[in-house]
C-alpha cells in the first residue's frame, strides 16, 4: 500500500514548502529558509504553478497526437477489437507514466503526470465500458474503483472528488433499482453511508502513516458533509422526487415527511456552523458557510415574496453587518479566533483578487451594450456572479 | 508535513525556540484564522447589496420611499468615505498596507456605491448630456485615483475595464467565450493600440517608481488584450501575415516581461499564443491536409515544447 512517490522526497517537499509560508509571514528569516532547504532535499521535478499549466496541455496535445495516430493504425482492425485496445494503450499509459516519468525522472505533480493520469484512466474507463456495453452500474462501480485506486496511488485530488462522487452514484442507483421503500429512504441512507464516511476519515486522517494523503482526506471529509447536507435538503428530495420518482403533488400538496426535511434544511447548517466553532474546525466551518446560503435559497425558492433586489440589498447588508462586528469582536484573538492572516493562502494572491473583483463587480460592460444601462460600469454585473467562489 | 514537524525542526535546531511557540500555535490549531473566510463574506456581502442597489435606484421612481432610498444611498457612500478618509494612511508611491483587515472593503464598497449614484444622476437628470461614452470615461478616472489614492489593486483592474470600455474593448473571458470581443468592425485595431499605449504609459510610471506593484496588473490585462486582439486579427484579416508578426514581436515582449517581473504568467500567455500563431502560419503554407501530419505536428510540437521546459527546468524555477 504504498504511493507512486519516493515518501522520504515527498515528506521534504511538504516541510520545505511550509517553511516557505512561514518565512513568507515572517516567521523566520530567509537564511533559516535556506538551512531548512538543505536539509530537506527532494530530488521531485515539481514546477510552479504556471508551469504545470503549460506543461500539462502540452501533454494532452501531443497524448492527443500520439492516440490519433493510434486510432489510424488500427481503424482496420474491426470494431470488436476497439474496447481491448483502450484498455490496453491507457494500461501502458499507466505503466509508462510510472516507470518513465515519476520512476525515472522524479516528476512529482509537475503537469506531465496529471495530463498521463486523466488521459490514461480516460482510456482504461471508456474501454472496459464499451467491453460491458455501458451497463449503468457497471460504469459507477468501474469509475468509482479506478478513480480510487489512481486518487489512492498517485495523490491526485481531482480523481478523489471523481471517486466520491462515483461513490454516491451506486448508493444512489442501487436503492432506486432497488424500488419501493428503498427510494423512500434513500435520503437517510445518504446521511448514515456518509456520517459513516465523515467519523471514518477524522478518526484515522490523523495517523502519520497517512500522512501523504492528508488533501485527499480533507476532500472526502468536506464532500461527505456536503452529501449530508444534500440529502437533508428541502428542495433537493422535493425535485428529485418529482422529477425522478414521479411523484405527483398538486397545489398544497407536500411531498412526505415534509417537515422533516424542512427541519434538516435548518439543522444541518446549524450543527455544521456550531460544530465548527466549537472545535475550531475550519472544514465544518467552510461546508457550514456554503450550505447556509443554499438554506437561504430553498426557502427563498418556496416563500419568495417576489422583490429578488429587495433581497439582495437586504441580504448583502445583513452579510457585511454581521461580517464587520466579527472582524471588530475579533480585534483580540478570542476562543481560539483571530481576524489576523496567519499564513498566507496560495489562492489569496492579491492580483488574483483584483482580477475576480472585475470580472464580479461590474466595470465590464461596454458603451455599445443596451442603451438602459446608463451605470455604466456600475453595479449591473454582480448579480448572477455568485458561482465565482 | 505532520503537526509534529516544528518540533522535529527545533530539535535539529533549524529554528529558535521564540520561532516554535509561535509557528506551533498556528500549526497545531490553537489559534485559527477566520481571515479569508470573512474576508470571501465581505466580498459576497458587497457583492449582493451593490447588486441589489443597482437595481432598486431605478424602480418606483417619484415615490417618496424612492427619494428617502436614495438619500439613503448618498448617506451611506459618503459614510463610507468619511471612513476611508479619515483612517487612511497618507499618500505614498510604494505599497500601503490598510489600517485594518477589511479596510480595502470599504473603498470597494464606497466606490461602487458612488458609481450607483453616478448612474443614477445621470439616468434622471442626464448631467452627462445623453453622451453614455463620456459616463463610462469619467467612471474609470473616478476608479483610477480611489486606486491610487488608496493602493488599491481590485479598482485599479475596475478602472482597467471601464478604461477599455470606453474604448468599446470588454475585457471578460467569459463575453469573449461568447465571441462577444468585438462589437464593431477593426475593434481589434483598436485593442492592440489601446493594449501598447497603456502599456508605454505604464512602463513610463514604473520607470518613475510610482506604484510599481501595479505594473503587473496594467501589463496582465494589456497581454491579455493585445494577444486576444492580435489573434484575432489574423483569423479575422487579409493582411495575417502582419499580425502574426506582431504576436512574435509581443511575445518577445511578454517574454522579457516575465523575466523582469518574475512571474510565470506573461511566459503562459507567449507561449501559447506564438502556438497558435506558428500553428496557423504552417496550416497557411507547408501543411495543408492529411490528418496524419497533423498527429505527428501535435506529438513532436507539444513533445519537443515538454522536453525543452523540463531540459532548462533551472531557468524555469528562478523563482517560485
Amino acid at each position: 500500500m504504498r504511493s507512486a512517490y519516493n515518501e522520504t522526497g515527498l515528506y521534504n517537499l511538504a516541510v520545505v514548502k511550509e517553511a516557505k509560508r512561514w518565512c513568507k509571514q515572517g516567521l523566520i528569516e530567509e537564511t533559516q529558509l535556506a538551512v531548512i532547504r538543505e536539509n530537506y532535499v527532494s530530488s521531485f521535478y515539481h514546477p510552479n504553478l504556471i508551469i504545470r499549466i503549460l506543461l500539462f496541455v502540452a501533454t494532452l496535445l501531443a497524448l492527443g497526437g500520439v492516440s490519433g495516430f493510434l486510432g489510424l493504425m488500427i481503424s482496420s482492425a474491426g470494431e470488436s477489437a476497439y474496447p481491448v485496445v483502450c484498455v490496453v494503450y491507457g494500461v501502458a499509459s499507466f505503466i509508462f507514466l510510472d516507470k518513465v516519468f515519476i520512476g525515472k525522472n522524479h516528476h512529482y505533480k509537475s503537469g506531465v503526470t496529471e495530463g498521463m493520469l486523466y488521459h490514461a484512466s480516460g482510456f482504461t474507463i471508456v474501454g472496459l465500458l464499451w467491453m460491458f456495453e455501458f451497463n449503468e452500474y457497471v460504469v459507477l462501480y468501474v469509475c468509482f474503483i479506478t478513480f480510487s485506486l489512481v486518487a489512492f496511488r498517485y495523490i491526485d485530488l481531482l480523481t478523489t472528488i471523481c471517486a466520491m462522487l462515483s461513490l454516491a452514484g451506486i448508493l444512489f442507483y442501487t436503492c432506486y433499482n432497488a424500488a419501493g421503500v428503498f427510494q423512500q429512504i434513500i435520503p437517510f441512507i445518504f446521511i448514515i453511508a456518509f456520517g459513516g464516511v465523515y467519523a471514518v476519515v477524522k478518526k484515522i486522517k490523523a495517523r502519520p502513516l497517512l500522512k501523504f494523503w492528508s488533501n485527499n482526506l480533507l476532500i472526502v471529509e468536506g464532500i461527505s458533509l456536503l452529501f449530508i447536507y444534500i440529502a437533508g435538503n428541502y428542495l433537493v428530495v422535493r425535485e428529485l422526487s418529482v422529477n425522478l420518482m414521479n411523484l405527483y403533488l398538486e397545489d398544497g400538496q407536500d411531498i412526505p415527511f415534509a417537515f422533516m426535511f424542512y427541519a434538516l434544511t435548518v439543522i444541518i447548517p446549524a450543527a455544521y456552523l456550531y460544530f465548527g466553532i466549537k472545535n475550531k474546525d475550519m472544514i465544518l466551518l467552510r461546508v457550514s458557510l456554503i450550505v447556509i446560503a443554499f438554506s437561504v435559497f430553498t426557502f427563498k425558492y418556496y416563500f419568495s415574496l417576489g422583490h429578488p433586489e429587495i433581497t439582495l440589498t437586504l441580504a448583502g447588508a445583513i452579510l457585511l453587518g454581521i461580517t464587520l462586528l466579527l472582524f471588530n469582536y475579533l480585534k483580540t484573538i478570542r476562543h481560539g479566533f483571530t481576524r489576523e492572516n496567519h499564513l498566507a493562502e496560495k489562492w489569496g494572491n492579491l492580483n488574483l483578487q483584483a482580477f475576480i473583483v472585475s470580472q464580479t463587480l461590474g466595470g465590464n460592460q461596454t458603451v455599445a451594450n443596451e442603451p438602459m444601462e446608463t451605470g455604466g460600469g456600475g453595479s449591473f454585473g454582480g448579480g448572477g456572479s455568485t458561482d465565482s467562489f | 508535513m505532520t503537526s509534529d514537524t516544528p518540533r522535529e525542526l527545533l530539535e535539529k535546531r533549524l529554528i529558535t525556540q521564540d520561532q516554535f511557540t509561535k509557528i506551533d500555535v498556528i500549526t497545531s490549531g490553537k489559534v485559527v484564522s477566520v481571515f479569508y473566510e470573512l474576508r470571501t463574506l465581505l466580498y459576497l456581502g458587497i457583492m449582493l447589496f451593490t447588486a441589489g442597489v443597482g437595481i432598486l435606484i431605478y424602480q418606483n421612481i417619484g415615490d417618496l420611499g424612492h427619494l428617502l432610498s436614495i438619500i439613503a444611498l448618498i448617506v451611506l457612500t459618503i459614510g463610507c468615505f468619511f471612513y476611508v478618509f479619515k483612517n487612511a494612511p497618507p499618500y505614498s508611491n510604494a505599497s500601503v498596507k490598510g489600517p485594518t483587515p477589511y479596510f480595502d472593503y470599504i473603498v470597494l464598497l464606497g466606490a461602487l456605491l458612488f458609481i450607483s449614484v453616478l448612474g443614477y444622476l445621470q439616468f434622471q437628470f442626464a448631467i452627462f448630456d445623453e453622451n453614455l461614452g463620456l459616463i463610462t470615461l469619467v467612471t474609470s478616472a473616478f476608479f483610477f485615483c480611489i486606486a491610487y489614492r488608496f493602493d488599491h489593486l481590485a479598482i485599479l483592474s475596475l478602472a482597467i475595464t471601464a478604461l477599455a470600455s470606453f474604448w468599446s474593448i470588454s475585457i471578460s473571458p467569459q463575453k469573449w467565450y461568447e465571441g462577444d470581443f468585438f462589437e464593431t468592425a477593426n475593434l481589434h485595431n483598436t485593442a492592440i493600440i489601446f493594449s501598447v499605449s497603456v502599456a508605454c504609459i505604464v512602463l513610463l510610471l514604473d520607470k518613475r517608481s510610482i506604484k510599481n506593484h501595479f505594473t503587473f496588473t496594467y501589463l496582465n490585462f494589456c497581454a491579455l488584450v493585445f494577444f486576444v486582439g492580435a489573434i484575432t486579427g489574423m483569423f479575422v484579416g487579409e493582411l495575417w501575415f502582419g499580425y502574426l508578426l506582431l504576436i512574435y514581436g509581443g511575445c518577445v515582449f511578454a517574454f522579457y516581461m516575465a523575466r523582469w517581473k518574475k512571474s510565470f504568467l506573461f511566459l503562459l500567455y507567449a507561449f501559447v499564443s506564438a502556438y497558435i500563431g506558428t500553428t496557423y502560419l504552417l496550416a497557411e503554407t507547408i501543411l495543408q491536409d492529411g490528418a496524419e501530419i497533423w498527429f505527428l505536428y501535435s506529438i513532436a510540437s507539444c513533445g519537443g515544447f515538454i522536453f525543452f521546459i523540463i531540459r532548462f527546468k533551472s531557468y524555469f524555477n528562478q523563482k517560485s
